[in-house]
């Protein structure tokens, strides 16, 4: 049986994202995790069949002594550990120094992704691809599950898009009690909901869905929020309300989720965590938060995606300073969201600058299509012609990893998208020189 | 905490060997040293010749190929972080880049390795470095003072002794190709392939072709071995029987066993003068320590900076070819004398003529000059411990300590240093060097 390492340092969403590479993976051998220590018992209940190698990767979230010398000797150990195996392959998903670092361990040519060769630090062409799709965010063609996935070469042995995650649908374990779950900011604040609008939406849901259980999720320091949330709720609402941040752990977190009829959330671990479970979700995404990139994978999860109020301008740098005052979040405020939400079956429209997405697989992965018509009438908007850029660049990286071109659009694409495309996908190098050419990543 | 020394090495030429055994002897001193390989880029430059085009074009394309090197280099700078860019003669570095890394605060120091009066070129980039070290004295201090050159050193040429090494000779007497591959015996059949009652090592200047066709009679008529090796020696018939490899470049192991295998080296200094065949110039090139170096024998030519540099029995001289004839019949029927002179001239060589000794003058003269020198030695004290976690278990410390070895680090080296060392290797890491590389990017995050 073959061994296979997969090297994931970031966080629970990116850990949960591995999911079909690491799928793909199980199926031809024995799956080896590396990552943070701190997500052990996570990666224990998402992969049960994946051996772990803890790591003290990220200071403060290591569980004990995360001083320099506790980082230097359990890693070391770790690394011989992890030195000793013969993997027929290892897949290091993040450009970070510290996963680069890793790489080193093991023979160059074995390492897909980012790998450090004498020092050197490289990156394949597929990964190259997509650092060139993400020069533009906005039309990007690929989910970050898929695009991880086809870190595997061999693409005709990457799982089915519908093999990820359940078809999404509620849960009620609670006997006949429906409850939702609320995730609460998420590390990004910027593109979370503020507790007034969040307050509102929630109301109107209370009331939709007659008077489900709120579950207010997060972890310590979401627990301000979630006392401040509270304060606004009305009085029926708020008896409803258990508040339980800063009281679960990752395991406790990972039951609850299963156990909702919805999640409430931003663009967070814990979304990509109920998609795993095949919990429906309802996630606001603004800011930085792009669904085309890291919407929650899978069927029957519904988004509502702020449309940039200046053109260009979303999806941004969270760590930048807005300098629209966070003008995305204003559709979150409006009323006509408010009343869309309140009348799921009736055909108004969203409001400007919101597009209400609903979850969809193809032969590539998961995408994301409008569920109303899209409000372009303002000038510069410009969503068609984003959504075309995006299918004709999907269409092309489905060409090149050799998927057919039916399975990712049902008409031909006009001919103008496809070359604009491949002038924004298609570098001269790539056809010019080896793949993991010299190239600083 | 050592000093981070870059050591740029030109495209090809006899500066390149002199610059690897800069690097070398910087690294037995302590320093932390990487190196920008030209020579790695320089079949690149090569390819452009094949093209065929208008010499504008070709010119076009090979100053753009310069451009793109310089900022290979400048990316190195950016990475490593050198307390200095140390550059042998003909090194790849442009003016332009010269003035960002004096811009940028990076001291530049060039060793120029060669005769200011045939390379007249050092007038266009000597004052854009902020030291010049150089192989000959006056006039050409006092011109580099002239135009500018505020810090220039005299800094005659070396040996590295452990690559120019006497071999010991093999007691079994069989011919055996194994000789070649022990590295510090000298056997039969080396002696068949290397040995020679004289011999010469280098290139063909006219002056040597001269002189030679005088010492071709000579062998004639005495029945004696000359051999000639190096490069540039085509069209020249009266020499053609003498002439061994066919004139290919002979590397710095096989140049070692020719001067430990004959009986007299020939060390001629070059000049383009043909009717000057013993031109008496002034600065002793590096074949004079190598040979010495080696415990072998030569007859070299006087030279106006020898006297400073060897004593009369550490070195047999000559001054007219008929001196050079008439002492290698002297020398041949004097073995003991020859090893004598052979013995004290290594001897001087080893006390005060090594690479290593050069490179302790040249950082010192740089120290002298520019106080704060290096900025990384003054970085020390901002860092408690070198910058090493504390209570670290003694296993570990066990395999740092052996880690530093194989890196060639001075005891002690602070954090950095040995990061910056390991990050200079090639090849596969093993779980230590991948722990301390992860670290290193570990405190890099958070310590932001």
């Amino acid at each position: 049986m073959s061994d296979y390492l997969v090297i994931q340092l970031a966080r629970i969403g990116d850990l949960v994202q591995s999911k079909r590479l690491l799928l793909t993976l199980e199926r031809l051998g024995r799956v080896h995790l590396a990552l943070d220590r701190g997500l052990l018992d996570l990666a224990a209940l998402l992969y049960p069949r994946a051996v772990l190698h803890p790591l003290r990767a990220h200071a403060g979230n290591a569980g004990g002594d995360s001083s320099p010398a506790a980082t230097l000797t359990d890693n070391t150990a770790a690394f011989a550990e992890l030195g000793r195996q013969n993997f027929a392959a290892v897949y290091n998903l993040n450009r970070s120094p510290l996963a680069l670092a890793i790489s080193g361990l093991f023979p160059p040519e074995t390492v897909h992704g980012y790998r450090l060769d004498n020092g050197q630090p490289l990156c394949s062409n597929w990964s190259r691809l997509a650092a060139r799709w993400t020069a533009n965010r906005q039309s990007s063609p690929l989910n970050l599950v898929d695009f991880w996935a086809f870190f595997h070469p061999q693409v005709h042995e990457v799982v089915k898009p519908e093999e990820v995650n359940p078809q999404a649908c509620a849960k009620n374990p609670f006997g006949r009690e429906h409850a939702l779950g609320v995730v609460l900011a998420g590390r990004e604040a910027r593109r979370s909901l503020p507790v007034d609008y969040l307050a509102a939406c929630l109301e109107v849901l209370f009331t939709t869905r007659k008077g489900p259980r709120l579950l207010l999720l997060g972890g310590k320091s979401e627990q301000e929020a979630a006392r401040k949330l509270c304060r606004r709720l009305k009085p029926a609402t708020l008896q409803r309300v258990e508040d339980l941040s800063g009281k679960t752990s990752l395991r406790d977190l990972h039951e609850v989720l299963q156990g909702l009829d919805l999640v409430v959330t931003p663009d967070t671990g814990a979304m990509h965590l109920a998609a795993h479970l095949g919990t429906p979700v309802f996630a606001t995404f603004l800011s930085s938060a792009w669904a085309w990139e890291t919407g929650p994978y899978g069927m029957g999860h519904q988004i509502w995606q702020a449309w940039p109020p200046q053109p260009g301008c979303a999806p941004c740098l969270e760590s930048a300073p807005c300098p629209h005052a966070v003008a995305c979040l204003a559709p979150f405020a409006d009323p006509l969201w408010l009343d869309r939400l309140a009348n799921t079956n009736s055909d108004a429209s969203s409001p400007s600058g919101l597009i209400e997405l609903s979850s969809r697989l193809d032969a590539l992965g998961v995408t994301y299509a409008e569920v109303n018509e899209v409000r372009t009438n303002e000038p510069g908007s410009g969503f068609a012609r984003i959504q075309a850029a995006r299918l004709a660049k999907r269409a092309l990286v489905g060409e090149y990893l050799g998927l057919p071109a039916a399975g990712i659009s049902k008409t031909p694409l006009p001919p103008e998208d496809l070359a604009l495309a491949a002038d924004a996908l298609f570098d001269e190098a790539d056809w010019m020189l080896p793949d993991y050419r010299v190239r600083s990543c | 905490m050592p000093e981070r020394i870059l050591v740029v090495l030109p495209f090809y030429g006899g500066s390149l060997p002199v610059g690897r055994y800069c690097v070398s002897a910087l690294r037995d001193n302590g320093c932390l040293v990487d190196v920008f390989e030209a020579p790695q880029f320089y079949g690149g430059l090569e390819a452009f010749k094949s093209l065929k085009v208008r010499q504008d074009r070709l010119d076009f394309l090979e100053n753009s190929f310069l451009g793109l090197v310089g900022d290979a280099l400048l990316a190195q700078v950016e990475r490593f972080q050198p307390d200095l860019v140390l550059c042998m003669a003909q090194a790849p570095i442009s003016r332009k880049v010269l003035k960002r890394l004096r811009h940028e605060g990076v001291a530049t120091a060039m060793w120029f390795v060669e005769d200011y009066r045939l390379f007249t070129y050092w007038r266009a980039f000597a004052p854009l470095y902020d030291f010049f070290a150089v192989i000959q004295k006056e006039p050409f201090l006092s011109e580099l003072r002239d135009i500018g050159v505020e810090n220039a050193l005299y800094l005659p040429l070396a040996a590295l002794p452990q690559m120019h090494r006497p071999l010991r000779n093999s007691a079994s007497g069989l011919l055996s190709n194994e000789n070649s591959e022990n590295s510090e015996v000298l056997g039969e059949a080396d002696r068949l392939r290397f040995g020679a009652d004289f011999s010469f090592m280098g290139a063909g200047y006219p002056n040597r072709r001269l002189a030679f066709r005088r010492l071709a009679a000579l062998a004639a008529q005495n029945e004696l071995d000359f051999r000639i090796w190096g490069t540039e020696w085509e069209n020249e018939p009266q020499l053609e029987k003498h002439l061994r490899l066919k004139g290919v470049r002979i590397g710095s192991e096989d140049t070692v066993r020719i001067f430990n295998a004959a009986k007299i080296n020939l060390n001629l200094h070059s000049s383009v003068r043909p009717e000057a065949s013993v031109s008496r110039g002034d600065f002793v090139n590096p074949r004079t320590f190598e040979i010495a170096a080696c415990g072998a024998f030569q007859l070299v030519d006087e030279r106006d900076l020898l006297p400073e540099l060897f004593a009369a029995d550490e070195l047999a001289t000559f001054s007219s070819l008929d001196e050079l004839t008439e002492k290698i019949g002297y020398y041949l029927s004097r073995p003991e004398e020859r090893n004598r002179i052979a013995r004290l001239g290594r001897e001087r060589v080893l006390s005060d003529h090594t690479y290593q000794q050069r490179m302790k003058t040249l950082l010192g003269f740089i120290r002298e000059r520019k106080p704060g020198w290096p900025p990384s030695l003054n970085a020390e004290a901002t860092e408690q411990g070198g910058g090493w976690p504390a209570d670290l278990p003694p296993e570990l410390r066990t395999g740092l300590e052996k880690l530093r070895l194989e890196l060639q680090l001075p005891p002690s080296p602070d954090f950095d240093s040995m990061i910056a060392a390991l990050r200079s290797r090639s090849g596969k890491l093993d779980s230590l060097e991948c722990s301390l590389l992860f670290l290193d990017e570990w405190k890099k995050q958070y310590s932001r």
